[in-house]
């Protein structure tokens, strides 16, 4: 079965957190936006939100500086996980992480990340324009392009010279 | 105007490590740089036999470090869950160099008080030796650890570069050196035996002078590479430094607190030999600025921008090429 990954649409958040909400009641039991796997960065100024949660990379560098062996790969799933009953809370993960992911928990003393809810993702359940997906690996980035082309073809159908555009902060790099 | 694309929270230095971390990395420097240097004037004849103990007492600060390393911890308990990944972790890697020379740096100097119990340890000499190798490679070894471990954050470009472990190595060595210099001198002190000749004293001075000449050099090159380099918060984190929030701590605690006025009082010292008051003097100056050097460190790493926000500020550039070069910000 191929593998599934989170895939995120930046251009499609609204920064509404319903994302945030859900994964820190799922695991925590309250809604504490502070405990949640997935966070959203935003650019107020320019009105662009970007959900950030963990890749799954292929050469995790958590899994490298873990000292505990709580960072590590699930066999099964492939997944990048964090076994809190083996993790001591260094927080040398957190330095490691290039996307900045993992975060460390107050109450629990432990660090933690994006666990895909076993299988079930609640951000991606609760994300109403759809920026946060669950898909096949091999369609990541299908809706994008198969918009970007519907687009294209609409302005050709239209007589109009195709653009590509940069929605989120307006700017145009590309005529055709 | 304020770039609206700079997320400005990237600018502030990391908060997952803190002064416990740059304590233990203070107190496993000294004490490894002092167990040495012990062993080295030991080994040259320097010390009587009798009193080698107060040559070997840097394993006591090493574990003191380790303790304070272990209160970072989120789970105190589980500490132990270190020495799960000595493959690829260096905090783990460091569990181990850490524990063999606490733990035969701890047997020397347990050893070296049969003496005074009145037990005859002549007939060990070979097994001691032996034991003296082993905890001077590992407490060489620690010295270069504390340095490697701090490198191994690739994320903290300023951080990330082989000189840190060069500095923080000769920095080991000067305050291991002063401390040993302390410490025979106090002993002497209350024991009235003098028991180390102020000849040892003396070379172990110039040899501390030296020291702090390098690791001033060293310094120097360190941050001079890390202003210069193009990837990451590197340059941020010097400006912090050297004027930024810092820059009391670094230009008052240990460029004059650390380098200059030890070096002036040493020369004065030169000339007053075993004068008590300018030993301490230098003593403490050389000791707290080089705690402070390892916090000043720790406190201005800044992590690297995530690929999120180069690629937002790539495109907001591309958009405003007038905008010019991305503004430094200092924290």
């Amino acid at each position: 079965m191929a593998e599934k990954v989170l895939a995120i649409d930046a251009e499609k958040c609204d920064g509404c957190r319903k994302c945030e909400t859900a994964c820190s009641v799922f695991h925590t039991g309250a809604d504490n936006p502070g405990r949640s796997r997935i966070r959203i960065l935003t650019w107020d100024n320019i009105g662009l939100h970007v959900p950030v949660t963990c890749q799954s990379c292929d050469k995790p560098f958590c899994t490298e500086v873990c000292p505990a062996k709580a960072c590590h790969r699930d066999l099964k799933t492939n997944k990048v996980l964090i076994d809190k009953n083996k993790c001591i809370g260094c927080k040398t993960c957190i330095l490691a992480c290039p996307f900045g992911v993992p975060l460390f928990d107050k109450v629990e003393h432990v660090t933690v990340k994006c666990d895909f809810c076993d299988g079930e993702p609640q951000c991606v359940a609760c994300c109403e324009p759809r920026a946060i997906e669950y898909l096949d690996e091999e369609f990541v980035g299908m809706n994008r392009r198969r918009g970007v082309f519907q687009k294209f073809l609409a302005d050709y159908a239209a007589g109009q010279q195709p653009v590509f555009s940069y929605p989120e902060i307006g700017a145009e790099v590309g005529e055709i | 105007m304020a770039n609206p694309v700079i997320n400005s929270r990237y600018f502030k230095p990391q908060k997952e490590w803190g002064w416990q971390v740059a304590v233990d990395l203070y107190l496993a420097g000294m004490g490894s740089g002092a167990l040495v240097i012990g062993l080295l004037v030991d080994w040259l004849g320097y010390s009587p036999y009798s009193s080698r103990t107060i040559l070997l007492w840097g394993p006591v600060l090493v574990a003191f470090g380790a303790l304070f390393l272990i209160s970072k911890l989120g789970i105190r308990r589980r500490f132990l869950n270190t020495v799960m990944n000595p493959k690829t972790s260096w905090l783990s890697r460091g569990f181990y160099i850490l524990s063999v020379c606490i733990i035969f740096g701890a047997v020397i100097l347990a050893i070296s008080l049969l003496p005074l119990l009145g037990v005859d340890i002549g007939s060990w000499s070979l097994f001691v030796r032996a034991l003296d190798m082993v905890v001077f490679i590992f407490a060489l070894a620690a010295a270069v650890y504390t340095g490697i471990l701090v490198r191994s954050v690739r994320f903290v470009s300023f951080w990330h570069t082989y000189l840190l472990p060069v500095l923080f190595t000769v920095s080991a060595l000067t305050t291991g050196a002063m401390a040993t210099v302390m410490a025979t001198y106090t002993y002497d002190l209350l024991v009235f035996n003098e028991a180390y000749s102020s000849n040892m004293r003396n070379v172990l001075m110039n040899i501390t002078q030296g020291l702090i000449l390098i690791e001033a050099i060293v310094l120097a090159l360190y941050l001079y590479t890390r202003y210069m380099a193009e990837e990451g918060q590197s340059r941020n984190s010097v400006l912090l430094l050297i004027s930024g929030r810092l820059w009391f701590v670094f230009w008052l605690g240990i460029v004059a607190s650390g380098f200059a006025l030890p070096l002036v009082l040493a020369i004065i010292y030169s000339r007053f030999s075993e004068n008590p008051i300018l030993l301490f003097a230098i003593g403490a100056l050389v000791l707290a600025s080089r705690l402070l050097l390892r916090l000043a460190i720790i406190y201005a790493g800044i992590k690297d921008q995530t690929p999120w926000h180069k690629f937002v500020e790539l495109q907001y550039y591309l958009k405003f090429p007038d905008a010019g070069p991305v503004p430094l910000r200092n924290g």
